[in-house]
C-alpha cells in the first residue's frame, strides 16, 4: 500500500520537490547575503520587509499543501470512481486511507520542516537584532510550528475531499479555510497559550510619540503599537483616565483636532502634548520573548492533535457507518 | 459441515434517503453457480452487488458473502473479486502499472495469470489506461479482479457500455476465468441475452424486490405455459402472468408429483423472466419493461 500511495503521489511529489528546491536555493542565498552585511544594526531596516513578505508567503504553504496534496487525495478517487477499483483489492479501506494519510502527511511535514529550518537559519542575524520573531506574523515562519500547519493543511484537505467528494470545490474550500485558520489562530488562540503578563503604561507625551498609531477609522481613544521590550504585546486597552475609565471621545477628539500649538516635534506633535497632560495610561497584556519556544511547541502540539482528530474522523467516515 | 453460501441475504433492505433501492430481499445461493441477476434499470441490481462487495452498508437486514460480512477484512476482500459498473481504472496508470498495483495490494496475486490474460486479449502493457477503448478497459478490470484468484467474482453490468463484439469477447473471457479459477460468479445485466448464455442460476429483481430465484434448470422445469382461462387453473398452480388466452404458471408440489397439467408447454427463460417482470411492473408498465429486458 505504501508503494501504491507513492506511485499515485508521483506527479504531485515532483512538482512539490521542484518548488521546494527553488525555495531552498533562494533561502540559502538569502542567508548568505544577510551574513555578508557588516553593520548588523542595519539588518532590520534592510531585511525587515523581506522577512514579513517571506512570512506571508510561508503562510500559503499549508494552504497549497491542503489544496493540491490533501483535497484530491480521496476526492479524485470518488469523482472518477476508482475507489470502486481500489477498495476491492485485498486492503481494507481504513488501512488504505491510513497509509495514504501517513505517507503524504510525512511528506508535508518534511517539506514544511525543511523550509522552516532554512528560513529560521537565514533569519537568525536579523531576528537577533530586531527581536521580533515572537510577533504574530513572524512566529508562524520560524521553528517547529510550520510543521504542524502543514500536517493540518494536508489532513484537513484530505478529509474535506472525502466529505465533499468533488476535487475542485474541495480544493477551493480547503485553500480558503486553511488561510482563514492561519489568520484566526495567532489573533484568537495564541495569546492565551500561557497566562499573559499584565502591565500599566503611563501615557506621557514621549510614550505616545513612540506608538505606531493614534485614533482609528471608527474614532475612539485608541493608541496602537505600544511596545514592551523583548515581548509580544497581545492586547492594548483604550486610553484610560486616572480613575480607570475610558477617555471620552470628546476629550480625545479635542486633543486630536484642536490641540493648543506648542511647536512640539515628535510623531504626533501637539496632540501628544495635549494628551500627555491628561495623565492617561493603558493596560497591556504581553507574552515575554522567553516564551517563544514553549509557544512553538504548544502550537505544534495543538495542530498535530487537531490533525489527528481529523484523521480519525476520516478513518471512521471512510469505513462507512454500518447499520445495526 | 455445510459449506457457506455464496450469497445469503435475510430481509436485506437498502434505502437512500427516502428512496428504497432494495426491499426485504431473501436469498440463499449455494456455491459453484454462475448467477445471472436480471431486471430493468433501477431495479436495485447495482445496490445488491455493491452491498455484496461491501462498498455500501445495508439499512436493515443481513447479508453474508462466503460466510462473512462483505469486505470484513483483508482476507475476505481477497476472496471476492469485483468489477464495477463502467469498469473504472486509473487513467494515468499504464496497463503494467495496474498489474503492479494488483501485485502490491493482493497477497494472493497471480502475476503469471495476469500477464498471460493481458497478452491474450492483446493489451499493450505500456499503454496508458486512460487511452484504452471501453472493451479493453473492461478486459483490464476483469484481469485485475481475476488475478487475485478470488472464490467469487462479482460483475456489475460489465458489458452494458460495450459494442456487441467487445461484449462477446468480454463474456468469453469472463467464463474462461470462472472455469480456470473454479470460482462462483454473479453478474448483473438489464439484458437477459447477456446472462442467459452463461448463467445456470437466475435471480430476477424488479421494483427493489426479488421476484424469483433459482437454478435455471429448476426454473424451466417448474414453469409452464397453459392455454385457457387462468381462473379455471388446477389447484396448486400459481399464475404468474396471463394475457391473450395464455397463462404462465408455476407448478406447485401437487402438480409436480401428479401428472403434468394438460396442454402444458415448456417456457423459454425469456418468457419466464418477462412474466415475472410484467407481474411486478403491473399491466400498464408491462410493454416498456418487456422491451427493455428482451432486447
Amino acid at each position: 500500500m505504501i508503494r501504491m500511495s507513492l506511485r499515485q503521489f508521483r506527479i504531485q511529489a515532483l512538482v512539490g520537490a521542484f518548488l521546494l528546491v527553488v525555495a531552498a536555493i533562494y533561502l540559502v542565498r538569502l542567508g548568505a547575503d544577510i551574513r555578508a552585511v557588516r553593520d548588523t544594526s542595519q539588518l532590520p531596516i534592510q531585511y525587515g520587509q523581506t522577512m514579513l513578505f517571506l512570512a506571508a508567503g510561508f503562510g500559503l504553504v499549508p494552504a497549497l499543501i491542503g489544496a493540491f496534496w490533501g483535497a484530491p487525495l480521496i476526492a479524485r478517487e470518488l469523482e472518477t470512481g476508482t475507489h470502486r477499483l481500489v477498495w476491492n483489492q485485498s486492503v481494507p479501506r481504513r488501512r488504505w486511507l491510513a497509509v495514504k494519510l501517513m505517507v503524504l502527511g510525512l511528506a508535508s511535514m518534511a517539506v514544511a520542516g525543511t523550509l522552516s529550518a532554512l528560513l529560521t537559519w537565514a533569519a537568525v542575524p536579523v531576528d537577533q537584532v530586531a527581536g521580533d520573531r515572537f510577533s504574530a506574523i513572524l512566529f508562524g515562519a520560524r521553528g517547529v510550528a510550520p510543521i504542524g500547519y502543514a500536517v493540518f493543511g494536508f489532513t484537513f484537505g484530505a478529509v474535506t475531499g472525502l466529505l465533499v467528494r468533488r476535487t475542485q470545490p474541495a480544493m477551493a474550500m480547503v485553500f480558503l479555510a486553511v488561510i482563514a485558520v492561519q489568520f484566526a489562530v495567532p489573533n484568537l488562540l495564541r495569546p492565551h497559550y500561557l497566562p499573559a503578563e499584565r502591565v500599566t503604561v503611563p501615557m506621557s507625551a514621549d510614550t505616545i510619540n513612540q506608538a505606531r498609531a493614534l485614533g482609528s477609522i471608527t474614532g475612539g481613544p485608541v493608541v496602537g503599537g505600544v511596545e514592551i521590550a523583548d515581548s509580544w504585546v497581545t492586547d492594548t486597552s483604550k486610553l484610560l483616565t486616572p480613575d480607570g475609565r475610558q477617555l471620552s471621545d470628546a476629550a480625545f477628539n479635542e486633543c486630536f483636532n484642536n490641540a493648543p500649538e506648542t511647536g512640539a516635534s515628535g510623531r504626533f506633535g501637539d496632540t501628544a502634548v495635549c494628551l500627555g497632560k491628561l495623565d492617561l495610561h493603558v493596560d497591556l497584556a504581553y507574552q515575554p520573548n522567553g516564551r517563544f519556544w514553549p509557544f512553538q511547541w504548544i502550537e505544534l502540539a495543538l495542530y498535530l492533535a487537531f490533525s489527528a482528530l481529523l484523521a480519525a474522523a476520516g478513518l471512521w467516515r471512510v469505513a462507512g457507518v454500518r447499520a445495526p | 459441515m455445510e459449506t457457506p453460501l455464496v450469497l445469503h441475504a435475510e430481509q436485506l433492505t437498502k434505502r437512500y434517503g427516502r428512496r428504497t433501492a432494495l426491499t426485504d430481499c431473501d436469498l440463499r445461493i449455494p456455491r459453484g453457480h454462475v448467477v445471472g441477476l436480471v431486471g430493468p434499470n433501477g431495479a436495485g441490481k447495482s445496490t445488491l452487488l455493491q452491498l455484496a462487495c461491501g462498498l455500501i452498508a445495508p439499512t436493515a437486514g443481513t447479508l453474508s458473502v462466503l460466510g462473512s460480512r462483505p469486505a470484513a477484512n483483508a482476507a475476505h476482500l481477497a476472496r471476492v473479486g469485483f468489477v464495477a459498473q463502467d469498469t473504472p481504472v486509473y487513467a494515468s496508470f499504464s496497463v503494467a502499472d495496474h498489474l503492479r498495483m494488483g501485485a502490491w495490494l493482493n497477497p494472493s496475486w497471480d502475476p503469471a495469470l495476469a500477464k498471460r490474460r493481458i497478452a491474450e486479449v492483446g493489451l499493450d502493457p505500456a499503454q496508458k489506461a486512460g487511452r484504452l477503448s471501453g472493451g479493453q478497459r473492461a478486459q483490464l478490470a476483469l484481469a485485475i479482479a481475476a488475478a487475485k484468484r478470488p472464490e467469487l467474482l462479482i460483475f456489475d453490468e460489465p458489458a452494458a457500455a460495450l459494442d456487441p463484439l467487445a461484449r462477446m469477447g468480454f463474456m468469453r473471457s469472463l467464463m474462461e476465468f470462472v472455469v480456470e479459477l473454479g470460482a462462483s460468479a454473479v453478474l448483473s445485466s438489464h439484458l437477459l441475452s447477456d446472462v442467459e448464455q452463461v448463467c445456470n442460476y437466475l435471480v430476477v429483481l424488479c421494483d427493489s424486490r426479488i421476484q424469483v430465484a433459482g437454478p435455471v434448470r429448476d426454473l424451466l422445469a417448474s414453469h409452464h405455459r397453459i392455454a385457457g382461462d387462468p381462473a379455471r387453473m388446477a389447484a396448486g398452480v400459481e399464475v404468474i402472468w396471463a394475457e391473450r388466452g395464455h397463462a404462465l404458471v408455476r407448478d406447485g408440489a401437487a402438480v409436480r408429483n401428479g401428472a403434468a397439467a394438460r396442454d402444458a408447454e415448456p417456457v423459454t427463460l425469456e418468457e419466464l423472466v418477462l412474466a415475472y417482470l410484467s407481474r411486478a411492473a403491473g399491466a400498464g408498465a408491462a410493454p416498456r419493461v418487456s422491451a427493455a429486458v428482451a432486447r
